[in-house]
């Protein structure tokens, strides 16, 4: 089966400086991929090199089973990180003319705009011009803008930033109905949550070169598992145990201390249980904290406290 | 092309559906004509200067004087009013004038109770005067005139009178004017008239309307430009067209913006010209259509709207803001007055050696061309000016093809490299 997207040993160079260094990575049909990295990563570059408004100084871009996204731009909705739509448009009539330019003819267009306004709840807004909706609003309309003429591929830049969190889930809700009818979703995001929650493949990428491409849970694999232990703990209670890494030590109160400590690579949590118990620490609480997305980011492309 | 046609119409009905628009063109012509019917209407109502004149020559030039005041038609404001110089007689120039000076200066007044605006001394020998006007308005050099030409009348008849002529013989002098007629082989009767003189007018009036609607297209699709790069409209629009789309749209969208805001100007000014001279609009026409000029105006609106509405579109595709487009326009504007001061030429002297230099300048062709294209320049000068006009204008639209795209997908500040490397072609922003 033909990849949705393909990119392959794609390089991107501004003169001296390398924006995306040999990234490759393929997205079936369907799926959802999140594409992650910190500020400066290069995923902006990535998508435009995806959309065909970027060249690749190295390396090949395949979408939809072409080597230039211009030939297939009717099938793609893209969203921009950052939004703007003709602010004395009607909402309505914004999805409509974006829609048209896909191709899609007039009338159909704007039905189609009434209707998806009336699915996401905008309804009695259809007909307000943009500069009159609120923002959240305004982002939902741009959103509907990029998906009016029914793309095959979505390709959405930070579609989470600004939004509350009720648009948020209603942002997660639309992204999976996408998917659920065949379309291919590609988005970037800062929010490991969302990728968390929705992506069936993350690409996570750091100055410029891909760190991981796989599924949510191998990416989570990449970070350890935590044991958090809570009681009348000293701080060196677990002080040259081979089955922790690293042990951190707070105060909750008087008497009482937390100690957080990193399971070494391999090491399985029964092992990890017998070194507590063995040592017969004063221990009130004990959990296992398995490693989320947010975790791996920051192993994975070294962020520290970017995310 | 359906999505240039899309484009080019979103654009065309973002412009005229606003209040703004309409306003704006009705009110470019109303305020030109009220501006002229007010410059009228304030030279009508201006009070009439009052002038006193004082003759110590002997000569007795001041009936002269007075009467050639008198007959500036019947519809021309009196020049001045003549009052009774006060304070005379006068003994000599020094005198009469530091006797006259405290009535214009408001110190004194007449005993009518009248300011002085003017004081005319006529003195020296009489056969060989001079005169003196002492004036509240230095401004105004039409009284001197007046009464510089009519003391050289009188002292003029004086001396014919002097050397015997009889009062009948000078008058007929005076009549036996030689009468001074213009012909031109150009002229279809021979002898030049007005309707012969109207092809330059129109001409220099084409000028300086492509001028208008050229900048005026332009502008609006620099403003279209900076806003949809501001608000990143631009970036959703590359991925759904092309740049030669995109900017072919919106190129033909504010120049149907333009035509709406010509044919807006054209009814305008077509209804207050019928108004003033009936049979005007019906000349001007025969001259439009009749000599051709009208093809010389679709061509170099054509030529001269692509080349700086292309121009236009691209820096502001650079821009987020009309500031930052400002300080690139700003040597192109000053350029751009060059045209307009060699417009005027182009009526007295449309052959003048620098104004057919400039017109192979090709940002200068459009408008400096339209304005001779009624003195019927050589063919092989409109032939090649339009040709370099047309191939600057590709030349120009091939490089902002590049261009185009780097400068949308820019942000931040204007930064002169990327514009250059735009320019260039070598520039794709991150």
């Amino acid at each position: 089966m033909t990849p949705a997207l393909s990119l392959d040993g794609v390089t991107k160079r501004y003169g001296a400086f390398t924006a995306v260094r040999d990234l490759s990575f393929q997205l079936d049909a369907g799926t959802i991929l999140g594409f992650l990295g910190p500020n400066g990563a290069g995923k902006t570059t990535t998508l435009r090199m995806i959309l065909g408004l970027v060249t690749p100084t190295a390396g090949k871009v395949e979408v939809l089973g072409e080597n230039d996204a211009r030939r297939v731009r009717a099938k793609i909705g893209f969203l921009p990180e950052e939004r703007g739509l003709y602010r004395r448009m009607t909402a309505v009539g914004a999805i409509a003319f974006l829609a048209s330019l896909k191709g899609v003819p007039g009338g159909e267009a704007k039905k189609r705009a009434r209707a998806l306004l009336e699915a996401n709840g905008l309804g009695e807004a259809a007909n307000r011009q943009i500069r009159a909706l609120s923002k959240g609003m305004a982002q939902k309309v741009q959103l509907l803008s990029a998906l009016a003429h029914d793309p095959e591929l979505v390709i959405l830049d930070e579609p989470f930033s600004g939004l509350d969190p009720v648009n948020q889930q209603s942002l997660e809700t639309i992204i999976r109905d996408l998917a659920g009818r065949g379309a291919t979703v590609i988005f970037s995001t800062h929010v490991m949550q969302h990728a968390e929650r929705l992506c069936d493949q993350v690409v996570l990428i750091a100055g410029g070169k891909k760190v991981f491409d796989g599924k949510v849970g191998e990416a989570c694999a990449a970070a350890p598992r935590r044991l958090v232990l809570e009681g009348a703990l000293s701080p060196d209670a677990l002080a040259c145990a081979p089955s922790f890494t690293r042990v951190d030590c707070e105060a909750i109160e008087a008497g009482r201390t937390r100690l957080t400590a990193e399971l070494a690579a391999g090491v399985p949590v029964q092992a990890a249980l017998k070194t507590v118990f063995d040592r017969d620490l004063d221990v009130i609480r004990l959990e296992l904290k398995e490693p989320h997305l947010h975790d791996a980011f920051i192993v994975l492309t070294g962020a520290g406290g970017d995310s | 092309m359906r999505r240039m046609l899309l484009i080019a119409g979103r654009e065309y009905l973002a412009f005229v559906r606003t209040v703004g628009f309409w306003l704006s063109i009705c009110l470019m012509p109303l305020g030109l004509f009220v501006a002229i019917y007010a410059s009228g209407m304030a030279a009508k109502s201006a009070p009439t200067p009052r002038l006193a004149i004082v003759d110590i020559s002997g000569g007795s030039y001041g009936p002269q004087l007075t009467g050639a005041l008198g007959s500036a038609g019947p519809t021309a404001p009196r020049t001045a009013i003549v009052v009774a110089a006060p304070g005379g007689p006068y003994a000599d120039l020094a005198r009469a004038t530091a006797g006259l000076k405290p009535y214009l200066t408001g110190d004194l007044t007449t005993p009518a109770g009248v300011r002085l605006d003017d004081v005319a001394i006529v003195h020296g020998p009489p056969d060989s005067p001079s005169l003196d006007l002492w004036t509240r308005n230095i401004a105004e050099p039409g009284l001197q005139a007046r009464l510089g030409d009519a003391l050289s009348d009188a002292v003029r008849r004086t001396r014919l009178a002097h050397s015997g002529l009889s009062p009948a013989a000078i008058a007929a002098l005076d009549a036996a004017q030689p009468a001074v007629t213009q012909f031109s082989p150009r002229s279809a009767e021979g002898k030049v008239s007005m309707r012969d003189r109207l092809p330059t007018a129109v001409g220099f009036g084409m000028g300086v309307v492509l001028w208008s609607l050229i900048l005026t297209g332009a502008g609006i699709l620099l403003n279209s430009v900076i806003e949809e790069k501001s608000s990143r409209i631009l970036e959703v629009l590359l991925t759904s067209g092309s740049v030669p789309e995109i900017m072919g749209g919106k190129i033909l969208g504010a120049a149907a913006v333009t035509a709406t805001t010509l044919a807006v100007w054209l009814t305008t000014a077509s209804i207050i010209a019928s108004s003033m001279n009936p049979g005007l609009v019906g000349q001007i026409v025969d001259v439009f259509v009749g000599r051709g000029l009208f093809l010389y105006f679709a061509l170099y609106f054509v030529g001269g709207y692509l080349m700086y509405a292309t121009l236009f579109a691209t820096i502001g595709a650079f821009c987020e803001t009309t500031r930052e487009a400002q300080t690139l326009l700003g040597p192109l504007m000053i350029l751009l007055t060059i045209p307009m001061v060699f417009m005027g030429q182009a009526i007295a002297r449309p052959d003048a050696p620098l104004l057919q230099a400039l017109s192979w300048f090709p940002p200068f062709t459009p408008f400096l061309m339209a304005a001779r294209a009624a003195s019927g320049p050589p063919w092989w000068q409109v032939v090649g000016t339009a040709t370099l006009m047309f191939a600057m204008t590709a030349g120009e639209l091939w490089i902002a093809g590049r261009a185009f795209r780097t400068g949308a997908l820019s942000s931040g500040r204007f930064e002169f490299a990327t514009f250059v490397a735009g320019i260039m072609g070598r520039g794709e922003h991150a």
